[in-house]
């Protein structure tokens, strides 16, 4: 008996030796960092990844923005494009409502670019390790300065007022917020740009075009100028504008003006081998890779698909046209017309396309009753790069979506921006330097240059220049609202088959909050309030 | 005791020296030991129950635990045993979401405790713990097949059973712990419910071959009514004008057009299965066998769908030395499914509803049809999909488990389980290249989704039994430690030679992602059963859990802890002095029951407490450190009573909270920017809220005995009350949104505190404008005025306009109240047994009804309700007018697509035969019995989709009750036949 309660004392000495040592590492048995994921705290510690940190904020952020909302507001709104398409049409007849799948796209779309910038604004100084030299660190905070300009320069021209959100999480545990009024969301933009001109490193855009793909200081000046002419701080938006132009930063692609590159042309702007070129200000950065979202869906969007003749590597495709408005705007011999409309006949040399089972380089466009089911009689030719080629059009993700970058301010625009600002809200101007830069613009489109430039020509211009880019709506939103219901109302919104005319009314300028939001924050629907800066 | 930091052991070996230490120590001091109550030994006197690390008489449980044996089972013939126990157990809700083979189920005990991905109960499977969570939310949060599950961006990939590996003819008996006192000792994991499956084991005496087998043939039985090709010609004309293309030159005629294609009637079948089970068992003195192998082999009711399986299991127990037993369960299961196309929006079954009958299936060469031209259709010919597109799914689980058990001196034993549990999976989607016309795949495309993992479980269990006179004491002292790894890659290729022969070293171009990760958790747990004289008893159990989940820096590491107590106990009111008078074959029990307990949840991803960064370098998430645990405190109050020795009652009342239940944020999208997959950065998870739930459950079963005629007859009936409490923050209401039109999302569901989870949201339907006299005054109606034929909707808030604030609660998806109601007669040789389920009070919102309806799309069919559209020539019609844009306010979600969903169901019908014993052992058979059945026969219900139940999409609570396109269940004959040689 003895015996045994000395094994009893042995057993139970092994047992506390057993559970002494289960405990002992207790602690490091449950702490299972991320084995796929790197936190934030072990990044931004070299140059190289305080660099790339922003690298994403060029393309991932802005998909769902560009995927389809981008042009079913800016572009079938303004009555550049046409569209049937149920998912994208509802600003055709001014009938949006709150629960539009795209809109509700492109308002997260902007938000992420608004929350991403302020987790770099508020964290980055303080996570960057002491090998990052201040310089980059200085570049990557300009930069995330400007695309929160850039997204709340867009949020309050399609929703007017909305919140300003300078760090998410200050508002984590309080998410009901109100709106603020759109004169102080102006005055975010223009502090931000103005931090991201401080901020930015400056560059001068040379044949070297990947070093062009991110914003320099001229690019957030450039942003500025055209903030200031929607303003319409005139004065602000010209010394702006000339000091970009008088940096010497960018130039038109073709033409034989003094800011031209010769031997380039206006229809190298939308090829993917004209990515980042010189006259590219500020343009997304696509970047297919295995995961949706990551790549252009334009040239699927735009282009032909007739159900035989495909130039998108989609089994669907044209889901935008011209609208019959905008057939008749250019004249003839506008570089600009062939290049921005597919009209019936015309002939593209580099365009690869699926014609049946086979595939053809070299499109000529069918017959206007056989270019797809909108019937619009034309196709879209901008940002239309056609079926995957190798080198010509760079490489194409499994939804067919491409690398080929948007625009989202070029050369040109400053140009008529400069020449609008020294107009400075007159009919018309005469003025030397205003003209220099109209023309520049008009002799790259191969037009004649004007002695003299109304306001009317201008606008017109714009239109011409920046059509299908996403920027009309924007244009006709900042001119008196009578004009630009008179301008809209009579477009023919309708197709070949039949014309239609819808006319907008004073609150079609703004869109609704996205309903999913207003479910959250009902707060969104009241009056907006000041913020205090 | 803390930082003794050895370095063998280290995490990673902490598991294998405790077994070393274990199985060192152990032998050398056990030599003494008192021989014990053989354990082998067959105990055939009262039913026992599994309660969790441990077994107790049926009679001693103190908590609310129900049990199903294998007999209660042996005629419902499913794949998965998790769709067997619907109806049969009171206080569990199951609810088929799919008619899939193989497809996830949603269980619920006792409702909806967690909003957070996981609401599904916990199974040990012979004391392994696998997650009832098919969506892999705490683990690679991807499913085995398809991209994954999100209800709004995703492919709507359909979750598979995490347990649809186990052969339901190995199962022995399943326990369901339902309250808090039962569960508090699986602590952390307790929260949605356990169930504790435990396999067949050998009995004891002469070996025994059984065989059973059956044959089964299932078909669908509802389709819906979708236009003819006459009636969509028509459509479609009226629709010309409104999208301004021009009339169809085919469809000029439409009164000369014949009925097109039914989409539905081309892609159903008649789908044959067998099933065939072989077993061994047996058992001699000191050891005890049960060896089985099963085979599968059942067709889905969609063309080119399907499941194979093979299960193999061996049960080994036995007694090494007087004092020491041993027992090993080693399982494996290997599945093989072809899904071809998802059944989501985008896939088979919506398709058939929405693609145009004028669309043949074949043309005249034979090959696949596609769409005409120029039509710019998502819509596919849903046979060629079918036919043409692989998408099958390859698992392979290993489950074993061994134990031992020792003695170590009178009344304590110490026992030492080790499991280990892995599964393989495979997915292969491949794609080929085709051209159909205006349809083509231009290069093939293949994918490979691999998955695997692994857990290792060690538990170290003192027990420790005693008795003075009246008094009985059981103690439990514990250790358990989880750990599991995961990782999962992605490959893609495209451009293939042949569509005959894919790999991924063929394609032309080929891309690859994946992740590793793998999380774990350690506890200790204690439980005390005191017991007087029968008719006293008190069980109190404490569990401390430690979570990977949570951060193990911050607050000192304590978020990671959580404490879950449990007590509970019992009176016998029969054992009393004063109730002696009343004879037992009156009363011969009568227990009363209360109990009080706590249990925790943590399944949510990984590495909430941290920021990470995404594959792009930008912030995922936005972290929160201070994340800790779920609790869920319940009280259980019940009685059990046993009258005439044959009527059992059993009734349980139960109040249950979930306090800080673990969510993500419903931030609004100005704050997050949308999901991270688009550069948004994810909400925080968080301690959001308390919730409630209340109910009370009745078992009934009354068993006639004797010759002759025999019957027994269980009924249960379940009804709770889910309720909102309180939110953080003074946040008011969660959200969640359903992808209408495939992606399209569009909230659905809005649970506003002091209401139920999950419950319907929208505007409230006044019927349309129909004249003039209507639209005056109408209210401006999210922007525009409304026109003739516009639906009218009720302005609650009075402001004269219609917009998001007059939206409002218009469904509720939890039912009254659910029931089960099973019968068996027996007749000498006959047997015939019928069972009954049924749901009542709980609505449905049909937005495959709102798709069908919507005349909002070209070339889209619709259902033939949809004809009846407002026209001037139609002011009375049921539809509002046509329109062309899908986010018109006509077609936004209301009441006018929430319908009932209460149906009384006639889930199986058996009749058995029974070859008397005389005769069977003339042929060598100790039993053989032939049966046939039939599953679904027979469903009551006012709903117009096709099948009232709906369950949740993926498990998804808030998105319960939404038919958005779902595989119906179809109705299923059986033959089948038992032998046992």
């Amino acid at each position: 008996m003895k015996k045994l309660a000395i094994n009893n004392i042995r057993n139970i000495a092994a047992a506390a030796i057993v559970l002494s040592t289960i405990m002992s590492c207790a602690d490091d048995f449950t702490d299972r960092p991320s084995e796929s994921a790197i936190t934030s705290d072990n990044y931004y510690k070299t140059d190289e990844q305080v660099r790339t940190a922003t690298d994403a904020m060029y393309y991932k952020t802005w998909f769902q923005f560009n995927n389809k909302f981008f042009y079913a507001l800016s572009e079938v709104g303004s009555g550049n494009m046409y569209t049937n398409s149920s998912d994208v049409n509802a600003m055709r007849t001014f009938s949006i409502t709150s629960s539009d799948p795209e809109m509700l796209a492109g308002w997260q779309s902007l938000w992420a670019n608004v929350a991403q910038a302020n987790y770099l604004i508020n964290n980055l100084q303080e996570k960057a390790g002491e090998g990052v030299s201040q310089s980059v660190i200085n570049n990557a905070l300009g930069e995330a300065y400007f695309m929160r300009a850039t997204a709340y320069f867009y949020l309050v021209r399609i929703w007017g007022p909305v919140p300003i959100i300078v760090n998410n999480l200050d508002h984590v545990t309080d998410p009901q917020m109100n709106t603020n009024r759109v004169e102080d969301v102006y005055e975010l933009i223009r502090r931000d740009y103005t931090s991201a001109i401080n901020l930015l490193d400056s560059k001068v855009r040379g044949a070297a075009y990947a070093a062009n793909a991110k914003v320099s200081k001229g690019s957030a000046k450039a942003m500025l100028a055209k903030v200031y002419l929607y303003n319409k701080d005139y004065n602000n938006a010209k010394i702006l504008a000339e000091e970009v132009i008088n940096s010497g930063e960018f130039k038109l692609l073709g033409g034989t003006s003094e800011y031209s590159i010769p031997g380039k042309s206006f229809a190298d702007l939308f090829k993917y081998t004209g990515n980042n070129n010189e006259e590219s200000i500020f343009a997304l950065q696509w970047e297919g890779d295995a995961n949706y979202g990551s790549a252009n869906n334009c040239n699927t969007q735009f282009g032909i698909a007739n159900g035989t003749i495909s130039t998108s590597n989609a089994t669907y495709g044209g889901v935008f046209g011209p609208s019959q408005d905008i057939l008749n705007l250019y004249e003839s011999n506008d570089i600009r017309r062939n290049e921005t409309i597919m009209f019936p006949g015309n002939y593209y040399a580099d365009i690869k396309y699926k014609d049946g089972v086979e595939f053809k380089t070299g499109l000529t466009v069918p017959a206007a009753d056989n270019i797809g089911g909108q019937g619009a009689g034309a196709a879209i030719k901008k940002y239309c790069i056609g079926i995957v080629n190798g080198n010509e059009t760079g490489p194409v993700d499994a939804w067919a979506m491409m690398n080929n970058n948007t625009y989202i301010m070029r050369y040109a625009d400053l140009l008529l921006i400069h020449a609008e600002a020294i107009m400075g809200g007159a009919g018309s101007t005469s003025d030397p330097a205003a003209l220099k830069s109209v023309n520049a613009v008009r002799n790259r489109a191969g037009l004649a240059a004007l002695s003299s430039v109304t306001f009317d020509q201008l606008f017109a211009e714009r239109r011409k220049e920046l059509a299908f880019e996403g920027d009309f709506w924007f244009d006709l939103g900042r001119i008196p609202r009578a004009q630009a219901i008179a301008i809209m109302g009579a477009q023919n919104r309708g197709n070949m088959w039949g014309a239609e005319y819808y006319t907008p009314s004073e609150n079609d300028f703004t869109l609704p909050y996205p309903a999913n939001d207003v479910a959250k924050n009902p707060k969104l629907l009241e009056a907006p309030v000041p913020y205090q800066f | 005791m803390k930082k003794i930091n050895i370095p063998l052991l280290h995490p990673n070996v902490q598991n294998k020296a405790a077994l070393f230490f274990a199985l060192a120590f152990l032998p050398a001091g056990l030599v003494n030991a008192q021989n014990k109550q053989d354990s082998l030994k067959e105990k055939a006197i009262e039913e026992v129950v599994v309660i969790g690390y441990g077994s107790q008489k049926r009679s001693d449980v103190n908590s609310a635990i129900s049990s199903v044996k294998a007999k209660d089972l042996q005629d419902i013939k499913q794949v998965s045993v998790d769709q067997m126990l619907q109806g049969k157990v009171a206080g569990v809700t199951v609810s088929n979401s799919s008619g899939q083979p193989g497809a996830a189920v949603s269980i619920r005990v006792r409702g909806t405790t967690s909003i957070n991905g996981t609401n599904e109960p916990l199974y040990i499977i012979d004391g392994v713990p696998i997650s009832g969570d098919a969506t892999g939310a705490s683990t690679t949060g991807r499913p085995l097949a398809g991209n994954d599950f999100s209800s709004t961006g995703g492919s709507g990939s359909i979750a598979v059973s995490p347990i649809s590996f186990l052969n339901p003819n190995d199962i022995e008996s399943i326990d369901v712990l339902k309250d808090a006192s039962a569960t508090a000792i699986y602590g952390s994991r307790g929260a949605n419910g356990v169930i504790v499956i435990t396999t067949k084991s050998g009995k004891k005496g002469a070996g025994k071959i059984s065989y059973e087998g059956y044959t089964s043939v299932a078909k669908n039985y509802k389709y819906l009514d979708v236009l003819s090709l006459k009636q969509y010609a028509e459509l479609q004309n009226a629709m010309a004008p409104v999208f301004g293309t021009q009339i169809r030159p085919e469809f000029a005629h439409p009164e000369l057009l014949g009925e097109g294609t039914d989409w539905q009637k081309t892609i159903y079948q008649s789908a044959i299965s067998q099933n065939h089970q072989l077993s061994f068992s047996g058992g001699k003195d000191d050891i005890n066998y049960y060896i089985s192998t099963g085979f599968l082999d059942q067709e889905g009711t969609i063309i080119n769908t399907g499941m194979k399986r093979y299960t193999f299991r061996a049960n080994i127990n036995a007694k090494v030395k007087p004092w020491l037993r041993t027992g090993a369960n080693i399982s494996g299961g290997f599945s093989n499914e072809r899904f071809t196309v998802n059944q989501s929006y985008t896939g088979l079954i919506t398709n058939t509803l929405l693609q145009a009958p004028d669309l043949p299936v074949y043309n005249t060469d034979g090959t696949f049809a596609s769409p005409p031209a120029g039509q710019n259709t998502n819509y596919f010919n849903p046979v060629a999909e079918a036919m043409e597109k692989v998408n099958k799914l390859i698992r392979k689980n290993f489950l074993g488990n061994v134990y031992a058990e020792a003695d170590i001196f009178k009344g304590l034993k110490y026992r030492l389980e080790l499991s280990a549990n892995t599964e393989f999976s495979e997915n292969t989607e491949f794609w080929p290249q085709f051209n159909r016309g205006s349809q083509s795949n231009d290069t093939a495309d293949l994918w490979l989704r691999n998955s695997d993992w692994y857990s290792t479980n060690i538990k170290n269990l003192l027990t420790y039994d005693q008795a003075f006179g009246n008094h009985k004491f059981t103690v439990l002292l514990g250790h358990e430690a989880l750990d599991s790894h995961w990782k999962w890659s992605v490959a893609e290729g495209h451009g293939f030679p042949s569509n005959d022969i894919y790999t991924m070293s063929m394609a032309d171009e080929t891309k690859a992602t994946g992740e590793p990760g793998s999380s774990s958790l350690l506890s200790y747990f204690a439980r005390l059963i005191y017991d007087f004289d029968g008719r006293y008893s008190i069980t109190a159990s404490i569990r401390r859990d430690q979570s990977s989940k949570f951060d193990p820096s911050g607050n000192k590491g304590k978020n990671q802890v959580g404490y879950f107590p449990g007590v509970s106990g019992s009176w016998r009111v029969t054992k009393e002095s004063f109730m002696q008078w009343i004879p037992t074959n009156v009363i011969s029990n009568l227990k009363f029951r209360a109990g009080y307990g706590e249990t925790g949840n943590q399944q949510i991803p990984n590495n909430r407490y941290a920021s990470l960064l995404t594959i792009y370098n930008l912030p995922g998430n936005l972290n929160n450190p201070d994340l800790t645990w779920e609790h869920m405190k319940q009280v259980n109050v019940g009685a059990d009573l046993t009258m005439f020795k044959r009527l059992n009652l059993a009734f349980d009342w139960y109040d249950k909270r979930s306090s800080k239940f673990l969510f993500s944020m419903p931030l609004p999208d100005y704050l997050t920017g949308g999901t991270s997959q688009y550069g948004g950065i994810d909400s925080p998870y968080s301690n959001l809220g308390d919730m409630r739930n209340r109910g009370f459950e009745i078992t009934t079963s009354y068993e006639t005995r004797g010759e002759g005629l025999t019957w027994s007859t269980n009924f249960n009936f379940t009804k709770y009350k889910n309720t909102l409490l309180s939110l953080i923050n003074g946040m008011a209401n969660i959200t969640e949104q359903v992808n209408i039109n495939g992606y399209q999302p569009m909230i659905a569901t809005n649970t506003l505190i002091g209401q139920p989870i999950g419950t319907f949201w929208g505007l409230k339907y006044e019927g349309l404008y129909r004249t003039e006299a209507d639209l005056a005054n109408a209210p401006v109606t999210f922007g525009n005025a409304p026109v003739l034929g516009d639906v009218k909707y009720a302005d609650l808030n009075g402001d004269g306009k219609i917009d998001e604030l007059d939206k409002t609660t218009i469904g509720n998806p939890h039912p009254d109240f659910t029931f089960g109601f099973s019968n068996t007669f027996k007749y000498r040789n006959v047997d015939l047994s019928f069972f009954i389920t049924g749901s009542v009070g709980n609505d449905i919102m049909n937005l495959t009804r709102r798709n069908g309806t919507q005349n909002a799309m070209m070339y889209q069919n619709q259902l033939v309700e949809a004809m009846d559209y407002w026209s001037p020539e139609n002011t009375d019609a049921s539809q509002p007018r046509l329109i062309s844009s899908i986010s018109h306010p006509n077609i936004m979600i209301s009441d006018r697509y929430v319908e009932k969903g209460d149906y009384v169901r006639l889930q199986n019908i058996t009749l058995g035969y029974t070859l008397p014993s005389n005769l069977a052992s003339q042929i060598n058979l100790s039993k053989l019995r032939l049966y046939v059945s039939a599953q679904n026969l027979l469903t009551i219900t006012d709903y117009t989709g096709y099948d009232p139940e709906i369950g949740s999409f993926n498990q998804n609570v808030l998105l319960s009750g939404i038919d958005n396109g779902r595989y119906p269940t179809p109705r299923t004959f059986i033959f089948g036949v038992n032998l046992d040689f």
